[in-house]
């Protein structure tokens, strides 16, 4: 008996790993994800073709030397340039989305690592890379390259246990950039909690000025208090994985308001992993709620002539998609 | 399989299982990065971007590069790609061999005048590290600047 409930404890637990997610989710995913990763190249990580102009600096990391990669170059990072760009706008359309899946990811692996060996490593990259090599791991319901098809893969309400790991994948990455940050800061002052009484962000402002960072230099206390809300927030973080509906989409906005906070007295936007927190958002339910208030907005007037009320329909439909909400929520 | 009109596509036993796996030591690889490695191991290196403690009377430095103008200007030199094409980061990486050989800061004049053919150009420049100590955690009064390194641009 106890074996059985610890192997359905198990079986649960595993099952985390792989929650049934609409596709429309992936294909929303695919056309935001691979257009942001040309945005990255242009404003972001956008010194590596200039890497390859002045290989001078280039100093490989890790992953890097481990396969062997050549020396940037001109013709090697301009080849990557072309590749990437051409690679993420098909994929951003969800045709051909494992192909050209599975050239934009270790093809822009390979572009942040450049971009990051002259010594200083950001640490903003990993959703987004993870998300890279996850989205083509989920097959599309349509194969190859169909101009019109049944289907619209935005629309596509099909839940899939592949789907939701790559989905699940994307959110524990961005809730460890948080976690790991805070266990990072804990080791960083020799294990203890020194950090947030430290005068970091007043090192960290001095070093970055600009008006709103150096209005705060006056007043320490409101960086402390900073501080200690900052590190409370990214320990706790892997509780939003868990969260539900409202109370997760609150945990997300804590988080996109702290990188605002960020951005405001830093300057540090983190942009490649806020928009990673899209992950979080039931973006399946944008072309059905498109559709629902077009409908509702034709059938109103109808209502109206006719003087009645509601469909019966609509009822019907408005349980189909709180039975659909309550499976997913928190996927 | 289906359910309420809504298909439902499921992973087979293998595919869950090595999906569960990559998921697994991928976490595994991210806590080993954070508790043993350095920033090499990117991407699964520590996430150290501001995370060490400041003394409450710790002294910051904040290097620049001074330039003065063939318009008789002085200025500070935008250390970012646009501005004169190296980062700030860079400079304070190199520092030490800036300081030993100064013509060095020639790349960052060259840089300067390349994208900005239409601005004055630079003719001396300076580096300088500026010094602010702390008392009890604030910033009591201006940096003290200090010259590292002067260059007369070519």
């Amino acid at each position: 008996m106890s074996a059985e409930v610890e192997l359905t404890r198990t079986q649960r637990a595993l099952d985390w790993f792989t929650p049934a997610i609409a596709l429309a989710r992936i294909a929303w995913l695919r056309t935001i994800l691979y257009l942001f990763v040309i945005l990255d190249m242009h404003a972001f990580v956008r010194d590596t073709r200039l890497k390859g102009e002045h290989p001078g600096l280039y100093q490989p990391l890790f992953l890097a030397r481990l396969f062997d990669l050549p020396k940037p170059s001109v013709a090697n990072t301009t080849t990557l340039y072309v590749v990437l760009i051409v690679a993420c706008l098909v994929a951003s359309t969800n045709r051909l989305p494992r192909l050209a899946g599975w050239i934009v990811a270790p093809a822009f692996t390979w572009w942040v690592l450049i971009g990051m060996s002259d010594g200083k490593v950001d640490h903003d990259h990993l959703a987004l890379v993870v998300a890279l090599w996850v989205l083509p791991t989920v097959a599309p319901r349509t194969q190859g390259w169909k101009w019109r098809r049944e289907i619209s893969p935005y629309a596509d309400q099909t839940t899939s246990e592949a789907a939701g790991w790559a989905i699940r994948c994307v959110q524990i990455s961005v809730i460890a950039t948080y976690f790991l940050s805070a266990i990072a800061k804990l080791r960083g002052s020799g294990w203890t909690l020194a950090w947030p009484s430290s005068a970091i962000l007043t090192w960290a402002i001095v070093r970055r000025p600009h008006p709103v960072g150096e209005w705060l230099l006056h007043h320490p206390w409101m960086l402390h208090v900073m501080q200690w809300v900052g590190i409370i927030g990214e320990l706790l973080s892997p509780v939003v994985l868990w969260l539900m509906g409202r109370w997760q989409l609150l945990g997300a906005l804590f988080f996109i308001g702290f990188h605002v906070a960020n951005t405001a007295i830093l300057l540090i936007h983190f942009l490649p992993t806020v928009v990673c927190w899209l992950a979080f958002a039931p973006l399946e339910r944008i072309v059905p709620w498109f559709r629902k208030r077009w409908s509702s907005g034709s059938s109103d007037r109808a209502d109206s002539a006719a003087g009645s009320g509601s469909d019966p329909g609509e009822a019907e439909h408005q349980a189909e998609e709180a039975r659909q909400a309550k499976e997913q929520a928190g996927a | 399989m289906c359910n309420g009109g809504v298909t439902s596509i499921r992973l087979g036993r293998v595919g869950k299982a090595v999906r569960v796996f990559v998921a697994l030591a991928g976490i595994g690889l991210l806590i080993n990065g954070s508790v043993h490695a350095t920033d090499d191991a990117w991407p699964f290196g520590p996430m150290s971007q501001y995370a060490g403690a400041v003394a409450d009377d710790a002294s910051i430095t904040y290097t620049r590069i001074s330039a003065q103008t063939d318009a008789g200007t002085t200025v500070d030199v935008p250390l970012n790609i646009e501005g004169a094409g190296v980062a700030r980061a860079e400079i304070e990486a190199r520092t030490g061999e800036i300081v030993a050989d100064p013509s060095l800061l020639q790349a960052v004049a060259d840089g300067w005048a390349r994208k900005h053919p239409d601005q004055p150009k630079y003719v001396k420049l300076e580096l300088i590290r500026d010094t602010t100590t702390l008392v009890k955690g604030r910033v009591e009064g201006p940096p003290r600047p200090e010259v590292l390194a002067t260059w007369q641009v070519r």
